[in-house]
């Protein structure tokens, strides 16, 4: 039967794991914004081979599970003469795949912008980088920050397949002290729900953000 | 004759396969006001955004002042730089506003002094407040566009161009995005700014507005400019049976 | 060559089992979403509130440890399964609230006229969800019904974890025993390009086709 000490137990070893899980999803949704804001550009840019790398980059890491994406760099990185720790090769996979979404969500805000917002700072004599600095860009972080809010939501989940490199966030985690307990449905439900917890808090803050920008 | 503040050339504009001005020409004269009228699509829009360059034409030559704008010469086109400065004596107003909704009218209007003049911030504030005092908006200073009416949005955008003191005023259908009963404010604005000379482009729908205001009235059909003349001759005494189709069905819409 | 020919058979009946998880996951899960988008359409204040849950706590917790709830976990309280069976309800259980999410959208855009228009004839609630609800609901939800689909695809891989003989488990085992991972995970991440870049390009074709008709074209 269900045994809500044992559940309660594991809580805590697994809530302390969640830092690693906070880590590797913070920390990639800042390499992710870093590297999708340049593959922005080059998609955005007039020369037509950045846009067409740009395209590669999204349509490649979009259309590879992040799995799969994260075993190619954890076994080819040593390869080529790279040794890094494995939480930095995580953190790494999981900021490039964020990335291409990350592109993605600026694209989609800078193309929903009316035209006639930048035309009308044009046609008072802006320059181009004035134009992109007070008129576009403010606009198009307010219109994005529920959907980055959404895309950390998301790699806050998609860092539980780390686990199979051997990172001790909370997935693994759970995993050990499964084989240690014999109580699996306890062990995996406790961990289930830090990760509801922590995203019901990422979707409060998503929805705080959107409200406040509506008005 | 008396000077041009703008003048047209024999300018033609392709989308594509698309022939949207045919050879036009035009004079607007200095300190006067000039209203474009046509059917939708007839260019008249399109002839507008050329004059600030926003639409680049092809061939042709539109001279701001006597200053050849988008081109250094013809087929050699223009520096960011001078564009800019060319841009910066021509105030745009578009149909849909297109204030930039994350400032307060008061910083939409100080956004050009603080920015492209260059004018300290204090200064480019207090600018702001005259020319919204100007359009009648002393009391909305400080709100957002989203929390004003299309009337007063339209104000705001009208003191957003004349802040930066052009010598040409460019109105892009400045009413038509407008609920009836807001055209009104939004006229009388532009009435103001007529009896204290500001020399004006404005492509309107507004008959009354031409028939009353307009010094000059120009009408467009499919590209080409028909005619330009006293808003008397083009208006009550039409020649040309495009126009006389045309205000028959605008007589005919508006009539109840 | 000879790999090939070693593990060929194995690769093709994984790729068999990638395709039939995502087949029947899909196929599932949408039915199971578009259950919950009724149910939370016509149904009593209690059942929404309690779908509303379901869907947050799904959303909210990784697919993988989903697996692991009902893999290794269902066992204790007596749901006992074989691995594909619990990677199809997995997948099932995964993709239905964001199917459901996806149709009450869809139900939303519908505008209020059309199915009032529907009612004033007479229609029964049935046939107006049958012949009206569905089909112009999914002029909105059928690009993001196609994006999700794909979505599942890249979710296939994850049941290799819990033993599911899909390609991804079959590319493991042989990269295990030829020490070979970088090319077979390379080709494994070059294959899932292709296939969702072609199932995307029929996706939008498909797309086109269906609602040919509901959208004005400018």
């Amino acid at each position: 039967m269900f045994s809500i000490p044992v559940f309660l137990e594991s809580l805590v070893p697994l809530f302390w794991a969640a830092r690693y899980t906070l880590l590797i999803s913070v920390g990639g949704i800042a390499l992710g914004l870093v590297i999708g804001t340049l593959i922005c550009a080059a998609r955005l840019s007039p020369s037509r081979s950045l846009r067409r790398f740009g395209a590669v980059w999204v349509s490649f890491l979009r259309g590879v599970p992040l799995l799969v994406q994260l075993l190619v760099f954890y076994y080819s990185l040593p390869l080529i003469g790279v040794d890094v720790p494995a939480m930095v090769a995580a953190v790494f996979t999981v900021g490039v795949c964020a990335s291409a979404y990350i592109s993605e969500i600026w694209r989609g805000a800078i193309n929903a912008l009316p035209r006639g917002q930048a035309e009308a700072a044009v046609a008072i004599g802006m320059t181009p980088a004035d134009v992109w600095r007070r008129v576009i860009l403010p606009q198009a972080v307010t219109m994005s920050l529920p959907a980055l809010i959404n895309e950390l939501i998301l790699l806050v989940k998609a860092s539980s397949l780390v686990s199979v490199v051997g990172i001790l966030e909370i997935t693994r985690a759970s995993q050990a002290q499964a084989a240690t307990t014999f109580r699996p449905l306890e062990v995996y439900l406790a961990a289930a729900c830090i990760y509801l917890v922590i995203n019901l808090c990422l979707a409060g803050l998503g929805r705080w953000l959107e409200h406040r920008t509506a008005v | 004759m008396q000077a041009s503040a703008v003048e047209i050339q024999k300018v033609n504009k392709y989308y594509g396969p698309f022939h949207a001005l045919k050879d036009v020409d035009l004079s607007v004269p200095a300190g006067k006001v000039t209203c474009l009228i046509g059917p939708s699509g007839s260019g008249k829009s399109t002839l507008l955004r050329c004059m600030n360059f926003l639409e680049e034409y092809d061939s042709g030559e539109i001279r701001i002042d006597g200053r050849l704008i988008g081109y250094d010469a013809p087929g050699r086109k223009m520096g960011g730089r001078a564009l800019r400065e060319m841009r910066r004596s021509i105030g745009m107003v578009f149909q849909q506003f297109n204030l930039w909704p994350h400032m307060s009218a008061r910083e939409n209007v100080a956004e050009g002094l603080l920015r492209v003049r260059g004018l300290p911030k204090a200064e480019a504030s207090a600018r702001a407040a005259d020319a919204l005092a100007k359009v009648g908006l002393a009391d909305k200073m400080d709100n957002h566009p989203s929390r004003l009416s299309g009337g007063q949005q339209q104000r705001v955008a009208i003191a957003r161009a004349i802040a930066m003191e052009p010598r040409l005023m460019l109105f892009d259908e400045p009413t038509s995005a407008l609920d009836p009963e807001l055209v009104g404010e939004v006229l009388t604005v532009m009435k103001t700014l007529a009896s204290e000379g500001m020399t004006m482009v404005v492509v309107t729908h507004e008959m009354g507005f031409a028939a009353h205001v307009a010094d000059r009235v120009a009408f467009m059909e499919r590209g080409e400019l028909v005619a330009a003349d006293t808003p008397d001759r083009i208006l009550h005494q039409p020649q040309d049976p495009r126009i006389q189709s045309f205000l028959r069905t605008y007589h005919e819409r508006n009539s109840f | 060559m000879d790999l090939l020919q070693q593990y060929g058979p194995a690769l093709l009946r994984g790729f068999g089992f990638t395709v039939l998880c995502w087949a029947l996951g899909t196929i599932f899960g949408m039915g199971l979403g578009l259950l919950i988008a009724l149910l939370r359409h016509y149904g009593p204040r209690w059942l929404c509130w309690i779908l509303q849950v379901y869907i947050e706590v799904i959303r909210g917790t990784p697919f993988l440890v989903q697996l692991f709830v009902l893999y290794y976990g269902g066992p204790l309280i007596g749901l006992r399964l074989d691995a594909l069976p619990a990677g199809l309800l997995g997948l099932t259980i995964y993709g239905s609230p964001y199917f459901a999410e996806i149709f009450r959208a869809g139900f939303r855009a519908v505008p209020l006229g059309q199915l009032e228009a529907a009612r004033a004839i007479g229609m029964t609630e049935a046939s107006i969800v049958r012949r009206i609800l569905l089909p112009l609901s999914m002029v909105s939800a059928l690009p993001a019904l196609i994006n999700f689909s794909i979505i599942l695809t890249k979710e296939t891989v994850i049941l290799s974890i819990i033993t599911v003989p899909e390609l991804m488990y079959q590319v493991s085992r042989m990269s295990a025993e030829t020490f070979r991972y970088v090319e077979a995970n390379l080709v494994l991440a070059l294959f899932f390009w292709g296939l969702v870049e072609t199932i995307s390009r029929l996706g939008r074709r498909f797309e086109a086709r269906v609602t040919k008709h509901l959208i004005e074209r400018t």
